[in-house]
């Protein structure tokens, strides 16, 4: 269950926000969604694939933290063991809201911060505050609100990279086929990754364009990131 | 070396005309949805700003996914542009009986062939069931899922792709507009407004040119004639012989009209509806912003007053309320071309023939004939005859099996009103051809063996779910193997599993079409 309220000062003044990385806390992942202006920390560590959201029919870039549902391997008792946490992971429990407000007698809509109260990050005594003894935001709560901003543009932008991938045909469907030193066999379907061969095929129109709009980057970052795969093998055969 | 067939003159528009412009510059002058730079054919189109389309002719068969496919339409342009909705099959409403009783008297012939169709033919194996589930019901999944009125696939599947087989209800005139862009924007086809006034041979009997009104001269290696019901080139011009069917087929006239919903969010329906009524039946299609409807009659059985107060009361509606609608009058000459291609000339849809459209067959007549043609087209004049007469072949076995599948629905009805029904079951109005069939399936089920050619237009699937949806009695198999009981048997079970997880899944038509408006399905 959740319960999104728009984030003030005054109701909230005293909520804080526990920061530590677990599976108790909601981090217990399979992925999570990333966009191409996170790809060159997001390619350091994990795999970036490509998912179907079943409810629209529409494709996201996602961090892929293992091979099934709620199996993080980079998940432990000491936290989370990659450097980098994907932005959409970091955020929470706070996301975008909209608000129409009234300015110079124009209705205007604006991006405001909200909680959601249910999540097991928010709490009255642990963790860290959001706002400051006399109402002013904390540094982490300024940090949230930019983190929320660049998910914002990032996931727009992640839109337009989708569709320039879909029109030059560079997604394909692939099928991953994972098996653990235990014996374990693992299939992960309904994913999707760019097809290099389509890519080494793309005139020089094509790719001028796709560099123009910083995708060629995007999409060489996420063919790097593969490689991730044989990393997120070793940490879950490490587990055990 | 011999001259090349290059020069194609479409004379016509409509569905006919745009579809076989379509499917030939996709066959010959597209590659990889690029159209060449010099295409190997030069299409022409000419159309008479004096002779209206149709404007109808709104229910299609699962082939037009692939021909749109072909064309190079895009899935969501066309939902969007035609307003277009889903159909799974048609559903035929009281034609067993047609009495209160009670059992409910509708069955559906819907697009999905049966279960497991590639490792068994389930028919044989259901009949000792007849009393406890309908065929349809026993060996698809439609049955259940379009009474629910669910869609036959989610916005999350590509174009084109389904999880149960879907043809379209759509928008006629829309379509034809899109068509018509579509065609001399993005595949090169020349349009030319203007009405025929001579059309000119040559000395071996093929046409040469056409004069137009405005006195153009327009030339062609081959001519195809989609000008509707006046088969002007083929029928007048050629003079190539008419077969009626009426005696067969007695529906010569419809009355259609366009109804809103009452309400913008009313369910759509996954089916075309065909009603049967006391001289003839109605068709009830269901677009997303209104219904197309129609009471497609017998002249010779009923008169034009009778009728209409039969389609008034088929919409519930009377008095003042009644006053108000204008439904539209067309008559039909049921039959078709001893040939469709005589000389240089073939002619595609109505041109050619045209039936009372209880299967929705004539959009997939054209499909078939332009797709035929796009496939098979003469690579000179020579060898042109030999191409002819084995479409013509093909032609004449298809229109036979349309008249034959179209009559059965009739013959085995129950209904008892003088007239109309009694005079569908004289043996002279019956074809020997479906005559012999009937006589063979009082002992087996119908099956691929009954038909002769292949690429038939009506699978055998198709007899089967008509012959039992109407309730006929066909001698239970005498002995079964063990091992085939046991295969049926688990054919029948994955078909129970998967209507009921289809049925948890699956959007509505309406919620469907809602998320293509907003999302559009993926290309992949």
């Amino acid at each position: 269950m959740s319960q999104h309220v728009l984030l003030n000062s005054i109701d909230h003044k005293d909520l804080k926000v526990i920061t530590t990385r677990s599976a108790a806390l909601g981090d217990n992942l399979w992925f999570s969604l990333t966009f191409p202006q996170e790809f060159r920390s997001v390619q350091a560590h994990y795999p970036i694939f490509f998912h179907k959201d079943t409810a629209t029919g529409q494709f996201y870039s996602v961090a892929l933290f293992g091979f099934q549902q709620n199996d993080n391997v980079f998940l432990s008792d000491q936290g989370w063991s990659a450097s980098y946490v994907p932005l959409t992971v970091r955020r929470q429990p706070f996301l975008i809201g909209q608000q129409t407000v009234l300015e110079d007698g124009v209705e205007r809509q604006q991006r405001v911060i909200h909680v959601d109260l249910d999540h097991p990050r928010v709490s009255e005594s642990e963790g860290e505050a959001l706002f400051l003894p006399y109402g002013g935001n904390t540094p982490l709560l300024d940090e949230v609100g930019e983190i929320l901003e660049v998910i914002h543009h990032g996931l727009q932008d992640g839109q337009r990279f989708v569709d320039a991938l879909i029109e030059y045909q560079l997604l394909e469907s692939f099928t991953l086929d994972i098996e653990l030193d235990n014996g374990q066999k693992n299939q992960m379907i309904g994913f999707y990754t760019i097809n290099e061969e389509t890519l080494a095929g793309l005139s020089a129109d094509a790719l001028a364009k796709l560099h123009q709009q910083g995708y060629l980057q995007a999409i060489y970052m996420t063919l790097a990131s593969q490689s991730n795969v044989r990393d997120l093998l070793n940490l879950k055969n490490a587990q055990g | 070396m011999q001259k090349p067939i290059t020069e194609i003159v479409i004379v016509g528009g409509g569905t006919a005309g745009w579809i076989t412009a379509g499917l030939l510059a996709a066959e010959h002058n597209v590659d990889k949805g690029v159209l060449a730079h010099d295409p190997k054919l030069t299409i022409t189109l000419i159309e008479s700003p004096d002779v209206a389309t149709i404007g109808v002719g709104e229910g299609t068969w699962p082939s037009m996914r692939s021909t749109l496919s072909k064309i190079g339409i895009d899935e969501n342009d066309f939902i969007r542009q035609c307003d277009a909705s889903f159909k799974q099959g048609s559903k035929f409403i009281n034609w067993r009986t047609g009495s209160q009783s009670k059992v409910t008297d509708s069955y559906l012939h819907p697009f999905s062939l049966p279960h497991g169709h590639q490792e068994l033919d389930l028919c044989p194996y259901w009949l000792p069931h007849a009393e406890q589930v309908s065929f349809a019901e026993a060996v698809s999944s439609q049955e259940v899922l379009t009474q629910l009125g669910l869609a036959p696939k989610a916005i999350s599947s590509p174009q084109y792709h389904f999880q149960n087989n879907y043809g379209y209800h759509l928008n006629a005139a829309k379509f034809s507009q899109l068509l018509t862009e579509h065609c001399t924007q993005k595949l090169g086809v020349t349009h030319i407004r203007d009405h025929v006034s001579q059309i000119i041979n040559n000395e071996q009997g093929d046409i040469d040119k056409i004069i137009t009104k405005q006195h153009r001269e327009i030339s062609g290696q081959l001519f195809i004639d989609c000008t509707g019901a006046k088969s002007l080139l083929l029928g007048e011009h050629l003079q190539v012989p008419f077969l009626c069917q009426k005696s067969v087929l007695f529906n010569d006239r419809a009355l259609a009209i366009q109804v809103p919903y009452s309400d913008a969010n009313s369910p759509i329906a996954s089916c075309t509806h065909s009603t049967a009524q006391p001289n003839g039946w109605i068709w009830d299609i269901g677009l997303p912003t209104r219904k197309g409807v129609g009471y497609v009659y017998s002249s010779s059985h009923t008169n034009d007053i009778d009728a209409q107060q039969t389609l008034f009361n088929y919409l519930g509606v009377d008095g003042a309320a009644a006053d108000k609608l204008d439904p539209r009058q067309l008559t039909i000459n049921p039959g078709y071309r001893a040939k469709c291609w005589q000389n240089n000339c073939i002619a595609i849809g109505m041109a050619a023939g045209f039936i009372e459209p209880l299967e929705a067959s004539a959009l997939a007549l054209i499909e078939w004939t332009a797709s035929t043609l796009a496939q098979q087209l003469p690579p000179n004049r020579i060898v042109m005859d030999t191409i002819a007469a084995r479409v013509n072949e093909r032609y004449q076995q298809h229109w036979q099996q349309i008249i034959d599948f179209l009559k059965l629905h009739y013959v085995i009805s129950k209904r008892e009103e003088d007239g109309y029904w009694r005079d569908h079951r004289e043996s002279n109005s019956i074809p020997d051809s479906l005559q012999a069939m009937l006589e063979l399936w009082r002992y087996q089920t119908p099956s691929q063996h009954d038909i002769s050619y292949k690429e038939a237009l009506f699978p055998a699937a198709s007899f089967q779910y008509v012959l039992y949806g109407m309730g006929f009695n066909t001698q239970l198999p005498t002995h079964v193997k063990p091992s085939m009981q046991q295969l049926a048997q688990r054919l029948f079970n994955d078909n129970q599993q998967r209507t009921q997880a289809l049925g948890k899944n699956l959007p509505s038509n309406r919620e469907l079409l809602d998320k293509v408006a907003q999302y559009g399905f993926p290309k992949l």
